[in-house]
């Protein structure tokens, strides 16, 4: 049994705040909370409030400053710092610091030797290698050679027609580019040379450096993941099943997660779907072994139309979409399962209390992000008032939201407009589906731009995308 | 037409503007300005090398944050109440009066005659690459614009996109907003000067320098 003495700052906002604003009391912790000025009307302020006082609550300057966390840590005298997701989540210096600082604290995550270990995508893939698990193909350095990088991108060409991939692509990018610049596609190896040296050029100019990135487009591939849990005892390491984040926007954002990753009681895929899904568990949890994995965390993979896993990468963090899983597992038979307050009360030095046979699966989950954005517009963000944001009460339907539901909320231009995650159940995927649209046709979502005009979401993307989940 | 010389008797009614100064972010806070009255000085020096005069300091894991005056002008409130204790990010802490040079009411004066293209909506802005260059070669007034002219990248939530000028053809006299600021809609991006308002601009400027006298 963990401390009841610990108290833990959320250093983060919105909904995952929340989230863990309500671990904590499901674990009898205290907490402090942090907002900026932005998010005064986030219901992760109202929430502290709520449930602790004011003295609960702290008004910073950024949620990205290291200094502001660890002195609002001291004032509020936690003993805890979790990071939530984004911000300082996988950031090892920082999980440095909050454990070796003069006054340490707790960092609700995986030790930073973990973070730093993992979080080096070309340092996970030798590890992978090094175990025998497949990776994702592609150049994992920035290259310099044309002779190099047009073997690359053979390989990778020959790699898709073997998975039957019937539109080959090859993406050539400017290692120093980001948020899509510099990022040009070839269908054909012909092509190669003239897309290259423009690439190369585009990246000497702009970025002062004409390292380029070959790597593999991926179309036609399902994105999964595998939800592992372990304790710091470095013997309690297990998984949470997996997940289907394939349903993603055109900027490779997760819009719709569902676990199981493959539902092949239901749908007949073109290879052994429990086998896919037994192998990337097992060479999770291998991987997981070989580095004493000791918190949450996620070994993301894509899957090829031919059934193959590949590693991409691995999320040392809790991820938005925890809870999918978390709707479909039982712990001894019991639902109710809440992996942040696990994540807690493992880092806060509990072991785990149960082992694999004690963790079963039962219908199926579905997550929808309902976001304020344009979908027939490249997903872009929407951004205006929230007039009414209410969900349906129903049994099957956990909604986790920080937009208020009793007065209007302006979306803060500073961050994502996120507006909620709603977490669908059912016995099978036909009756989740089914749950999923009711819940989809049922919630009210209405609010307007400083023009007069409506709202712009992406509830009807969702409803789209519901009847195809899973299928591949 | 503006009256430059009523509107010269308004400023002169109250010359000053009374600057809060805020916990910039959380931290315990030491004052060194203990009264109200006390003149502080703006930073100095050919190139502002020397800060100006130190109103407070605020401290959070063990780094000391001075707070030096930005502006000349005198302590109006002092916050003491908070002196030694944490505060959060945004607290007020003291209010400056600051007495307006003839530079800033010649810039007030302007704001009033300059036609003003306000930011369409809550974002941050930046002038498109090649006007950018011109800006910061030779000064915005280097730069003509012309209605229709791409002239800014509007960045919202890591998304950009173009926006054009509208407004009557002229230089750019003034520039409001700070660079990776976000700018509220409606607030000012720039003062533009057409051709035809250059003698008032002039007459402003003239009727400030003889009229005005600085106090800080």
């Amino acid at each position: 049994m963990i401390s009841k003495k610990h108290k833990v700052l959320v250093a983060n906002r919105g909904e995952i705040a929340m989230r863990i604003v309500q671990a904590c009391r499901r674990l009898g912790l205290d907490f402090a909370c942090v907002y900026t000025r932005e998010d005064h009307a986030s219901g992760h302020a109202a929430l502290a409030r709520e449930l602790g006082g004011e003295s609960r609550l702290f008004r910073v300057s950024s949620y990205h400053d290291a200094n502001e966390i660890l002195s609002v840590a001291d004032h509020a005298k936690a003993t805890a710092i979790h990071p939530g997701y984004g911000f300082f989540a996988e950031d090892f210096r920082f999980a440095r610091r909050v454990t070796e600082r003069a006054h340490p604290l707790v960092f609700i995550g995986p030790s930073w030797r973990i973070i730093r270990s993992l979080g080096d995508k070309i340092n996970t893939k030798r590890l992978a290698r090094s175990l025998s698990i497949p990776t994702v193909p592609g150049s994992d350095r920035p290259v310099y050679d044309e002779l190099e990088a047009e073997e690359i991108a053979e390989t990778l060409f020959a790699f898709q027609a073997e998975q039957g991939v019937e539109n080959s692509v090859v993406l050539v990018k400017a290692s120093a580019g980001g948020g899509g610049m510099g990022i040009e596609e070839i269908h054909d190896i012909d092509q190669f040379k003239t897309v290259y040296r423009r690439v190369r050029n585009y990246a000497k100019r702009q970025f002062h450096d004409e390292g380029v990135l070959i790597e593999q487009r991926i179309f036609d591939f399902n994105h999964l993941e595998v939800q592992i849990v372990a304790d710091r005892t470095g013997s309690g390491i297990m998984h949470f099943g997996t997940r289907n984040c394939s349903v993603q926007s055109t900027g490779r954002q997760k819009r719709i997660e569902v676990a199981p990753g493959f539902r092949p009681e239901e749908i007949h895929y073109a290879f052994d779907a429990k086998k896919v899904m037994d192998d990337i568990v097992s060479f999770s949890l291998a991987m997981a072994r070989e580095v004493g994995y000791d918190n949450v965390g996620t070994w993301e993979w894509i899957v090829s139309p031919m059934g193959q896993p590949f590693l991409m990468e691995v999320n040392t963090r809790i991820q938005v979409e925890n809870g999918v899983s978390a709707a479909i597992s039982r712990i001894k038979g019991a639902g109710g399962v809440d992996i942040i307050a696990e994540q807690i009360r493992l880092a806060l030095g509990d072991s785990l209390g149960y082992d694999q046979n004690d963790i079963t699966f039962a219908g199926v989950g579905i997550e929808y992000r309902i976001i304020a954005e344009d979908p027939a517009n490249r997903f872009t963000p929407w951004v205006g008032r929230i007039d009414r944001f209410t969900a349906p009460g129903r049994e099957w339907l956990k909604f986790h939201s920080h937009i208020p539901q009793d007065a209007a909320y302006l979306i803060p231009t500073e961050y994502d407009p996120n507006l909620a995650l709603a977490i669908v159940w059912g016995r099978d995927l036909a009756e989740a589906k089914a749950r999923g649209i009711s819940f989809l046709d049922d919630m009210v979502l209405a609010g307007e731009d400083q023009t007069g005009a409506s709202l712009k979401s992406n509830v009807a993307f969702l409803r789209d995308k519901t009847a195809a989940l899973l299928h591949f | 037409m503006i009256d430059v010389k009523s509107v010269l008797e308004e400023i002169k009614a109250a010359p000053y503007e009374e600057i809060e100064i805020k916990a910039p972010h959380t931290g315990v806070v030491t004052f060194e300005v203990k009264e109200t009255g006390v003149r502080a000085v703006a930073p100095s020096g050919a190139y502002l090398e020397k800060p100006g005069t130190l109103l407070a300091s605020i401290t959070r894991e063990r780094n000391v944050k001075p707070l030096h005056a930005m502006v000349s002008g005198e302590v109006a409130t002092i916050h003491l109440e908070h002196s030694g204790a944490f505060v959060e990010a945004g607290t007020p802490l003291l209010v400056l009066r600051h007495y307006l040079t003839k530079d800033e009411v010649v810039a007030a004066i302007l704001r009033r005659v300059l036609h003003l293209f306000c930011a369409p909506e809550r974002a941050k802005y930046y002038f498109i690459p090649s006007v950018d260059i011109k800006v910061k070669a030779g000064g915005c007034r280097a730069v003509t614009v012309k209605p229709g002219m791409e002239l800014f990248i509007v960045s919202r939530m890591k998304r950009e996109k173009p926006l054009a000028y509208d407004g009557p053809e002229g230089i750019i006299y003034a520039v409001y907003f700070q660079h990776d600021d976000n700018v509220e809609a409606g607030q000012a991006l720039i003062g533009v000067c057409p051709e035809n308002q250059t003698g008032l601009i002039q007459d402003v400027v003239n009727r400030v320098h003889s009229d005005w006298e600085e106090r800080n």
